[in-house]
């Protein structure tokens, strides 16, 4: 380890960064510390507001880095804390055989700098590792009146979003009748500036998280044939219909309070004694990172449980804006770790939290869910029955195959039932896959694609998302 | 849902589409949720019922002629373990090009692992992969996948129930044990064949190429395919047999190959004869030159001088003309006899220094130990270690560390990495690669142990295929 507290503190950006760096230097923050010091490298992964955790690596010999996390401070406070344990409780690292393949990218793509590493900038002077330290210490305590006056002023925000999100529901009805009047085919046609309208009206009447729904619909729309948007409009459309009335039953249910406004922070679901707890051994399924219109990103990660007798999901969803620019995956699609998760409470519980990461477990099969010979989509069905607002759904596919239609778009069929189910599925497939008996096959069914995710084959563990 | 609703929803939706009112069109059941309520909360409710009708209940249909492809065959050789996918991975990432991708290929096989086949397939007009890549190559070339590889020996009468990689593999290996046999086959069963898949079968017969040919060879003089007849000429002129006899003239290629060839005498006591590249006077002959030495063959055009293949190569003076060195290498390497080959390759061996890259043009044609010796004098000068990475049809993994030591080679290495110059560490990137290729899992360590001693960023890319052969070790 080349680190000293003063090349941290010449690192840093501002104080600010320290101060927020001493609070994430805790070992609990940390599931995963490692180091090669063949390669000179120290990473680890930082649990950080996000459901995701955040990838660091940093190299020892030059001082370079990189963090997954969307901050525009150069190093981050992620950075910094990983540099700041390097520096003070080397012993926390375990030693690494070889970097993680996250690594090796990272590695493969950076420019090696020539400069002589930490530089310290003119306004370090004005950092100071030692006042980071003391900013724990001084956290002022609020009066009783001041508590008071600050929880009152929120019941008084929260029944005015209530009344707000009211509004904004019926103009979103008044809106649909609107759409069928004119005519779904027209709808169809101009669903892109349609949507974008009422969203924007949506955004300022607080129904923020329904906005990014209905923002997203026309990119949903042009992912089907010409003939199957129709269709795929009137689900679109009537879900949200049944979403709105959903709400006005339950304004204060949690699930429909994240689906139409705004979700609840990683500290009000942790705390929240109702959310469901799942300590099991999870495994990353895949990754979906995709740039919406209303300029976020949303970075979905799908976990399988493998200690489940039913198949279980879990789904790590994270938002950053896309002005932060590209970001990495935060799980290699394999990886397998013990891990507590906290789900968000909804009928469905599929959204989750990691609470405690206990430790990686080397891959391997998935357990026999034994399939029953029944519908390969009952899962969505149930999803459907209970929360039928909800798109998409993770199903686990009996043993099948991917073939190809004239058109030489793909589907999935099961080998059982030849004749029967087939599922198309949303993107080309890599050609190979045509050639694999599938055993099982992870993915997402939206309700008119399949978006596949991982199998099991002949050939070991396939990701294919 | 019934018959009547799936009536009804089809008439709704399509009301939908147009635009209107749908209440009258619902199916009964479906009215009574909708009913009592305004008339756009009747369209909303109904909206809402048919949006759960097309989630549930329909399911997309599946065309009747859905595909399925023969399963992907297994190969004779085990997969890569798991554990060593992310250096493969990397490896793969960071070759440049196809020849380098190969090389990664042909480095895993040869310590008797082969590809996973979401990490690499090869493609269906591979001929470069190693043989175990045969089946896959097959698959990959079959649209329909009714045939099966065979493991049984080929015949005539199996020849079609083999695919084209399977066939090429089978009769390599035959023409190496029983040359007489392949030969029958191919004469046989290649007159039926297109003439791109003809053109293969006879370059096959350069493997264990004897007198035993020449009649088959010759008979190709009157193939269909201008191609065919090139390929079999080059054959035949392996074998010392002459071409076509022309009447001598000027227009005649070989005399006006010739032409361009200056012959001369050195030596004061014992005069001998040289030959070297006569001075040109037009960009326009030089190409015209170029052509000749890609068309004509050495046999022919050491006759015209009156002397032996051997006799031509050594009185050639390497060194007047890089660019018509290469030509003439490449001239002896597709239809030089062997022993003009072997002679030209131990001459230049010999001689050491600036002409000995030209024999990489003879490669693929040397044997291995011939292949070693000559990467061996070229490592242990420092002038054309680029040059290495072109070299084809070389094995895999056996350089050792006096191989690379005996020289200047390791000492060059290690400073260009160490100094600041982008274009020498662009080189050393590149030879660093070659030689993950080249050498054995002990080399690769400790050769990646000494660069990074140099200076080089431990986990550089340039050090994959050196990481993934020193990984590749043993179990």
């Amino acid at each position: 380890m080349e680190f000293d507290l003063k090349t941290i503190e010449a690192l840093a950006p501002d104080q600010a960064s320290l101060s927020a760096a001493s609070k994430l230097t805790r070992q609990s923050n940390w599931p995963r510390l490692e180091k090669n010091e063949e390669l000179a490298l120290v990473w680890g992964e930082c649990q950080g507001s996000g459901s995701n955790p955040y990838r660091v690596v940093v190299d020892t010999g030059d001082h370079g880095y990189k963090c997954t996390c969307p901050s525009r401070k150069f190093p981050c406070k992620h950075t910094l804390a990983l540099m700041w344990i390097a520096a003070t409780a080397p012993a926390s690292f375990t030693a690494a055989g070889s970097a993680p393949e996250w690594v090796n990218d990272w590695l493969g793509r950076r420019r090696k700098t020539t400069s002589p590493p930490a530089v310290p900038t003119p306004g370090a002077a004005r950092k100071s590792i030692g006042e980071a330290s003391l900013d724990d210490e001084s956290a002022t305590v609020e009066d009783a009146a001041a508590i008071e006056r600050r929880e009152a002023a929120q019941r008084k925000r929260a029944e005015d979003t209530r009344s707000s999100v009211a509004a904004a529901l019926d103009e979103l009805d008044q809106w649909i009748s609107d759409q069928l009047r004119l005519g779904l085919a027209g709808f169809v046609d101009n669903s892109s500036d349609r949507c974008r309208r009422i969203a924007a009206r949506l955004v300022d009447m607080k129904a923020t998280a329904l906005a990014g729904r209905i923002d997203e619909i026309p990119s949903r729309l042009m992912g089907l044939r010409s003939e199957e948007r129709p269709d795929a409009a009137i689900r679109e459309l009537g879900k949200l219909v049944l979403l709105a009335k959903a709400w006005r039953q339950t304004p204060d249910d949690a699930e429909l309070r994240r689906l139409v406004s705004t979700s609840e922070s990683r500290e009000q679901v942790l705390a929240n004694p109702h959310a469901i707890q799942v300590e099991s051994l999870w495994e990353v399924l895949g990754e979906k990172i995709e740039t919406r219109r209303d300029g976020l990103v949303s970075h979905s990660t799908w976990l399988l449980d493998l200690k489940s007798a039913a198949p279980r999901f879990a789904l790590l969803l994270d938002y950053f804006p896309a002005s932060a620019g590209r970001r990495s995956n935060a799980f290699t699609p394999g990886d397998r770790f013990v891990a507590r998760l906290v789900f968000y409470p909804a009928r469905q519980p599929l959204r989750a939290l990691v609470a405690e990461r206990r430790g990686d477990v080397s891959s391997g099969q998935w357990p026999d869910f034994s399939f029953g010979a029944a519908d390969p989509l009952a899962a969505h069905v149930a999803h459907q029955d209970t929360a039928p607002w909800l798109t998409d759904c993770p199903v686990l596919l009996p043993p099948g195959a991917i073939l190809l239609d004239d058109r030489g778009d793909a589907w999935w069929q099961s080998t059982d039932d030849p004749h029967g189910i087939a599922l198309p599925i949303a993107d080309a497939v890599n050609p190979t896959l045509l050639g694999l008996d599938l055993a099982a096959t992870a993915a997402l069914w939206s309700g008119s694609r399949l978006h596949l995710l991982a199998a099991q084959s002949g050939f070991g563990r396939l990701d294919l998302s | 849902m019934n018959e009547i609703e799936q009536t009804g929803l089809a008439t709704m939706r399509d009301c939908w589409i147009t635009g209107g009112t749908s209440f009258e069109l619902a199916p009964a059941t479906w009215k009574e949720f909708a009913a009592g309520a305004g008339p756009d909360e009747r369209e909303r409710r109904l909206l809402a019922i048919a949006a759960q009708a097309l989630e549930i209940a329909l399911r997309p249909a599946a065309p009747k002629t859905l595909k399925r492809r023969a399963p992907l065959p297994e190969l004779a050789l085990p997969m890569l373990p798991e554990r060593l996918r992310p250096l493969l991975r990397a490896a793969l990432k960071h070759a440049a090009d196809a020849r380098g991708k190969s090389r990664v290929v042909a480095l895993v096989a040869s310590r008797g692992f082969v590809l996973h086949p979401m990490d690499w397939m090869p493609a269906a007009s591979d001929q470069t992969s190693p043989d175990v890549y045969a089946p896959w190559i097959d698959w990959q070339a079959s649209v329909d996948g009714e045939k099966h590889t065979s493991r049984e020996q080929l015949t005539a009468k199996n020849w079609d129930e083999f695919y084209p990689a399977a066939r090429r593999s089978a009769l390599a290996d035959m023409r190496r044990t029983a040359p007489a046999v392949a030969r029958q086959l191919i004469e046989t069963k290649g007159s039926s064949e297109p003439a791109e898949i003809r053109l293969a079968l006879i370059a096959l017969m350069h493997f264990g190429l004897g007198a035993g040919d020449v009649p088959f060879l010759k008979s190709l003089s009157a193939d269909r395919s201008g191609k065919v007849r090139e390929l079999a000429g080059r054959l035949l002129a392996r074998l010392g047999e002459h071409g076509q006899p022309g009447d001598g003239g000027p227009e005649e290629p070989t005399a006006e190959l010739a032409a361009f060839i200056t012959e001369g005498k050195s030596g004061f006591i014992r005069r001998r004869t040289t030959y070297a590249p006569a001075k040109l006077k037009s960009p326009a002959q030089e190409r015209r030159r170029a052509e000749l030495f890609e068309t004509c063959n050495l046999v022919d055009l050491a006759a015209r001088f009156g002397v032996t293949e051997t006799d031509f190569i050594g009185a050639w003076q390497f060194g007047a003309d890089n660019n018509v060195d290469i030509l003439v290498s490449r001239m002896v390497a597709a239809s030089g006899s062997d022993t003009a080959v072997t002679h030209m390759a131990d001459t230049l061996a010999a001689e050491g220094g600036k002409p000995a890259p030209f024999v990489l043009h003879l490669m693929p044609r040397l044997d291995s130990r011939r292949q070693r010796d000559l990467i061996r004098l070229i490592l242990k000068d420092t002038h054309y270690l680029g040059v290495l990475s072109l070299a084809e049809g070389v094995e895999a993994g056996w350089l050792d560390w006096a191989d690379l030591t005996n020289g200047k080679t390791l000492p060059a290495l290690c400073a260009a990495v160490a100094g600041n110059d982008e274009a020498v560490k662009r080189g050393a990137d590149q030879f660093l690669e070659t030689l993950g290729f080249f050498a054995t899992a002990a080399v690769a360590e400790k050769l990646i142990g000494d660069v990074v001693a140099a200076g080089m960023a431990p986990a550089a890319p340039s050090l994959g295929l050196l990481r993934l052969n020193a990984s590749l070790a043993g179990p």
